[in-house]
């Protein structure tokens, strides 16, 4: 009965990734007080005040290497897919780079959690590293809380801390990551970075994201330019004699409503904002309108998408589930047949198959190919180029500090390497055997002792490399290549801008909007009405913010 | 009183539950003692005492200093110390939000709604219980009872969401049988009657254990000379049994009181998105997604101290409002 | 139970007279062999009305928790089937079981978590139980201050950050006493037991003061041993705290060998959860097994196994009938 502070009962419950991220993108990138700021796109040097070096001079050099030739190469950023794994395997880091110490790392985990004795999976790591990693892993849904406390307690930080992009603390480009992390500028700018080629292979944008206040902090883990696709139930739909030619909004709605019979138990869309706002192209933050700034929720896109979500609930396509806000199981709704059209990541979708395709081998889901909302071409905004980064500790010692840098690079092995290979499979024998097609079998120790650690820390660019489900790297690599090439820059794209305090929680409305305009407990007025308030409230003083950066640059 | 001859017979086997004559003022006036004499007379209870007081200026009231952030523009990494200080700053910004008045609105709506219909039942069903005669099956019956207070609220929402959701068990009955289908869960309308259903069923089981111990406390030889005198079941229940559970019941009813600010954090979260936050924002809700989401330290600080304030006000309103009624409350003056 | 059956001997009340054998029979049928003598038959309606509240309680209660059962016993192709929660039996497996008991993670987190629990609900109820009974004379020396200063901890925490600082500056992170001595007192639950102890009979309290007994001996001799079902109940709730308690252990806990159960269990819920920007990359989370509803609702019913256990210890102390022997007559 004692009243604990709200903040504690955080812990209590499963935050949705997709809630979460709603919020921080409602609110704001990384808050803090007003800083100096370098962001910049790469083409042209920065004018900004008094932030130092222009971009270009502070991120490593792109010198991409590679070990296996894709099958699906890259198209205009696009992740290339393989349909083969590769027999040889090329060591990438001729010796183990560690010196024996032991360096303690913070990591979250959505998982369940590996033993800390007698975990071979470290061992044969630990083994190629020369130096032994103490992973202290959390919880991933509570990260956000340990990790404020961490930061608030400077002996209690570890040598290398993870922190995802939506875990950003408060005031962290102004106070924090300058006092607590060590700047890594002048151990990978340029052409230093040729000493750690694994890291020098990650492509420029995941690095830029990774400057703050105008020098090099963060490791990246990259990751591919569009992220969200809309999926359909390509089996279950053509089984119903449905032919899916989709090209604009009012087509989608049709399907949707189409596909709904209710007394059946199933109905055509989960909750589709995510998607009404790619097709409507809703820029992320900010886009120029002649020359003015104009805000996401100012934007007639953002009302357009909201009317359309509003129009999709009204039929009554959307899964009453869905309505009741349980976006957890919107992807259990999916597979199960119980709606045919959902918004995901694209990475469910490798993990949809791993999921059904052993009970149930025809299953299949297939993205939508990108449309816009009213049947012209397509503009699609590309996410941040890395979503996670990990810093090391502030320190004196410049061995420490370029250990963990060869640490990283090792980590950071691409795909064809043997050092990735053990990262991402394990041991043969112990953790994987070998099948006909030699394509990896995890055995049952995999499950306990096998969990994504590594990657949290730094990680070589992204690749499709799931051979196992067939069809699927094909499916995905072409997709993405068409996809590709409407994607474009949002404005201040992959600049890491530090916004002051005071603007935290005004896109906290908008959040409630979102939700309540959709279901029709509000109406387009009340948007309207937000953001006259929004304005007022602080949002021209954003905007004159986001102007001054964007003049300097 | 009917029972005065019982009274007059076992004065000693009568637990007295009737608080007003406990603490009374005695007739028989007190003389003056000297602190010193009574501080050497009570040093085993003060010693009794000493460990979780320690305790708890340790653990509770040292990191209760910590609450001066709520006068800072507090980051973590610069400090307690060196925080710039903004006096009331952080607490007007707690009232200045419009979204405040409807946070409390809907904090006392919810309160007083689940004090008339969530509170009783424990009783109720302790009581209900308590008469059922088969020693197994009311063992049986309490065994399962309590367990659905172990489950998260995220499998509670989860589990009325499949039964009473729009797609939920009864709702496809309904359907399938021709009846238009039904969606209990995103009705703002009903979402008070909707939450206090979810907190009885999860909460009411647990909650009769004080009471069960309660009534274990009451002697069977009282109910057998009340049965005797003539007292049929209802007037055994209303001067035995629920003498028995007074005090129980005015301590858990002046803190329930005291805790009227605090409804429900997570079960209200998890339904936000269903009926919006219309219905569903309260004071801690509020405070979370101002202050807390955006690492707004000062203000949540703030925000808890305000509520901690008004909720002490209550209890001891609830308790003054006790002791006019001839009961002990919580404390007492003596 | 034995110790359910009331003491009071059925021959010492006063029985009926049956006038006919009809009279005897339907006496017969009709009486609870548990009813005591003095207490009348139930009337139909009243049964009636009792046997439908409470069957309507215990389906409500126990139809969600045969879900959950079943659920965990299910196969995650029968959940997919099901769109959810079980409710019909249909493919079982024990995958989800196997899964979690087969890790020495497990086992290891469940002597933590039994060792906290236990350790953890000795020092609360002892002191629980001595700052109870020192507040349960209104008028001791400094019985209101003291008083407030429980009552106040009630209304006022401290934030997330500053309990961190503290008991970090106390040198108390990564060990088990971060978990417990923060959350060691209770202040409703000493009040709950000072209520109890205030209900006690003066009369008894007084009469040992009267033979000399001190403080200490009237709280072992007489109070406790009348406050059974109180005390007991009061550890009960301790005690689930502790094993429910998860939070502190992410915060004060970095080695991960320390985990307790809650916390280990937990993280077999948040399995599959699909990484923003992970797109179409490496980010596998557990290979292959069993994850999903099932593994979430084993998960729920090992973490409530252990209170289902203990909780008719603690039931015992509930009887009906506890005789006061220190004051008969």
């Amino acid at each position: 009965m004692k009243t604990t502070t709200p903040l504690s009962r955080v812990g209590f419950m499963a935050v949705d990734r997709r809630s979460f991220l709603r919020m921080v993108a409602a609110g704001a990138a990384v808050v803090g007080v007003p800083s100096l700021l370098a962001g910049c796109t790469s083409s042209s040097p920065t004018g900004a005040a008094t932030s130092g070096r222009p971009i270009g001079d502070v991120i490593p050099s792109y010198i991409p290497v590679e070990y296996v030739t894709p099958d699906f190469p890259s198209v205009n950023g696009s992740v290339p897919g393989f349909l083969t794994l590769p027999k040889e395997l090329v060591q990438s880091v001729a010796s183990a780079p560690g010196s024996g110490a032991t360096f303690k790392a913070m990591t979250p985990l959505w998982g369940t959690i590996p033993p800390t004795t007698g975990n071979q999976y470290y061992k044969a790591v630990n083994g190629m590293l020369g130096s032994t990693i103490e992973f202290q892993i959390t919880d991933g849904n509570t990260y956000g809380d340990k990790l404020a406390t961490v930061l608030a307690s400077a002996k209690d930080v570890p040598d290398w801390v993870c922190i995802p992009t939506w875990n950003l603390p408060p005031r962290f480009g102004s106070e924090i990551v300058g006092n607590v992390f060590q700047d890594l500028t002048p151990y990978l700018a340029g052409d230093k970075v040729k000493e750690y080629p694994n890291l020098a292979n990650i492509p420029s944008d995941a690095w830029k994201f990774c400057v703050f206040n105008g020098k090099l902090y963060g490791l990246p883990f990259p990751g591919g330019t569009l992220n969200d696709a809309i999926f359909y139930r390509k089996d279950l739909i053509e089984g119903m004699g449905i032919t899916v030619d989709v090209k604009s909004g009012d087509d989608l709605l049709a399907l949707a409503l189409e596909l709904t019979d209710a007394a059946a138990g199933r109905w055509g869309a989960d909750d589709l904002w995510t998607p009404a706002t790619i097709i409507h192209s809703v820029p992320p933050k900010w886009k120029l309108d002649g020359g003015k700034l104009v805000h996401r929720f100012e934007s007639d896109e953002y009302r357009a998408a909201l009317e359309w979500n509003a129009k999709l609930f009204a039929s009554g396509a959307v899964h009453p589930d869905a309505v009741a806000g349980q976006t957890g199981d919107a992807k259990k709704r999916f597979q199960s047949g119980r709606t045919l059209i959902m918004g995901d990541g694209l990475g469910g979708w490798n993990e949809a198959l791993r999921d059904n395709l052993a009970s149930n081998p025809s299953y299949w889901q297939q993205p939508f190919d990108y449309f816009a909302a009213d049947g012209g071409k397509p503009v699609l905004f590309k996410a941040n180029p890395t979503n996670i980064f990990s810093f090391l500790k502030k320190s004196d010692d410049k061995n420490k500090i370029t250990e963990l840098l060869a640490l990283a690079n090792l980590l950071a092995a691409p795909f064809g390497t043997t050092e990735c290979d053990v990262i991402t499979n394990g041991v043969e024998g112990v953790h994987y055997t070998k099948d006909s097609a030699g394509l990896p079998v995890p055995t049952p120790l995999a499950a306990t002792e096998l969990q994504p650690t590594y990657i949290f820390l730094v990680d070589g660019p992204v690749t499709e490399t799931h051979v196992q489900y067939p069809g699927y790297v094909k499916a995905i690599s072409t997709w993405q290549a068409k996809a590709a090439e409407y994607a474009t820059d949002p404005l201040f794209y992959g600049q890491q801008i530090s916004e002051p305090q005071q603007f935290g929680s005004l896109g906290q409305p908008f959040v409630d909007l979102e939700l309540d305009i959709s279901r029709g407990r509000k109406s387009l007025s009340d948007l309207d009405a937000a953001v006259t308030t929004w304005k007022a409230a602080g949002g021209d003083d954003l905007r004159a913010f986001y102007q001054e950066i964007l003049d300097a640059q | 009183m009917r029972f005065g001859a019982l009274r007059g017979r076992r004065p000693a086997a009568e637990p007295v539950r009737d608080g007003a004559a406990r603490w009374a003022a005695p007739s028989v006036p007190v003389r003056k003692i000297g602190w010193r004499t009574r501080l050497k007379a009570d040093r085993s209870l003060l010693l009794m005492v000493l460990p979780a007081v320690g305790l708890l200026v340790v653990f509770a009231y040292v990191a209760m200093l910590g609450n001066i952030i709520a006068w800072q523009n507090y980051s973590p990494y610069t400090g307690f110390l060196h925080s710039p200080f903004v006096a009331w700053a952080n607490f007007e910004r707690v009232f200045s939000n419009p979204l405040f008045l409807d946070a409390v609105r809907n904090t006392l709506t919810i309160t007083a709604f689940q004090l008339v219909f969530f509170f009783p039942i424990p009783i109720f069903l302790a009581l209900l219980l308590n008469s059922v005669m088969s020693p197994r099956l009311r063992t049986a019956i309490q065994s399962v009872v309590y367990l659905p207070h172990f489950f998260s609220w995220v499998l509670v929402v989860t589990l009325f969401q499949q039964m009473l959701g729009g797609a939920g068990l009864v709702s496809q009955t309904l359907r399938q049988h021709g009846y238009a289908g039904f969606d209990l869960m995103t009705n703002p309308d009903s979402f008070l009657v909707l939450i206090t259903m979810q907190s009885v069923w999860k909460d009411a089981g647990w909650g009769i254990i004080i009471f069960l111990a309660a009534l274990g406390t009451v002697s069977p030889e009282l109910y057998e000379a009340a049965a005797v005198d003539g007292a049929n079941r209802w007037r055994r229940i209303w001067h035995v049994t629920l003498p028995a559970l007074r005090p129980v019941i005015l301590l858990l009813l002046i803190l329930r009181l005291g805790d009227s600010l605090t409804v429900g954090f997570e079960q209200l979260i998890l339904q936000r998105g269903a009926v919006g936050p219309g219905v569903s924002e309260v004071i801690d809700t509020y405070v979370y997604y101002q202050g807390v989401v955006n690492g707004d330290w000062g203000f949540s600080a703030a925000a808890g101290l305000v509520k901690g304030v008004v909720s002490l006000a209550l209890v001891l309103g609830a308790n003054k409002m006790a002791h006019l009624f001839g009961e002990a409350g919580v404390y007492q003056k003596a | 139970m034995s110790g359910q059956v009331p003491e009071i001997s059925l021959d010492g009340a006063v029985q009926p007279v049956d006038v006919t054998p009809a009279d005897r029979a339907r006496r017969r049928k009709r009486r609870s062999k548990y009813r005591p003598a003095w207490e009348e038959e139930p009337t139909g309606l009243g049964a009636a009305g009792k046997a439908v509240v409470l069957t309507f309680v215990v389906f409500a209660v126990v139809f969600p928790l045969y879900t959950v059962l079943l659920t965990s016993f299910s196969t995650q192709a029968e959940t997919i089937r099901a769109g959810g929660l079980v409710t019909v039996p249909g493919e079982l497996t024990l995958n989800a079981y196997k899964l979690i008991l087969s890790g020495s993670v497990v086992t290891r987190a469940v002597l933590v978590s039994v060792g906290i629990t236990a350790v953890g609900t000795l020092l609360s109820i002892t002191v629980s139980v001595l700052a109870a009974y020192g507040l349960s004379r209104p008028r001791s020396f400094g019985h209101r201050p003291i008083l407030f200063i429980f009552l106040i901890t009630m209304f006022f925490g401290a934030g997330l950050i500053p309990t961190y600082l503290l008991v970090s500056s106390l040198g108390l992170i990564d060990s088990y006493w971060a978990l417990i001595l923060p959350g060691a007192v209770s202040a409703f639950n000493v009040l709950i037991l000072r209520n109890f102890f205030m209900g006690i009979e003066p009369a008894v309290i007084d009469a040992a003061r009267i033979d000399g007994a001190g403080d200490w001996r009237i709280l072992a001799k007489i109070v406790l041993p009348m406050s059974r079902a109180a005390v007991a109940v009061i550890a009960l709730f301790y005690g689930v705290g502790y094993w429910n308690a998860f939070f502190n252990a992410i915060l004060y806990i970095n080695d991960n060998a320390k985990w307790p159960l809650q916390l280990v269990l937990r993280s077999y819920v948040l399995q599959g959860v699909n990484l923003p920007g992970s797109g179409s990359g490496s980010v596998d989370v557990v290979h292959g097994a069993v994850s999903g509803l099932p593994l979430q609702m084993a998960v729920v019913v090992l973490a409530v196994l252990p209170i289902l256990m203990v909780y008719p210890f603690v039931q015992r102390h509930f009887t009906k009938g506890v005789i006061f022997g220190a004051v008969k007559g």
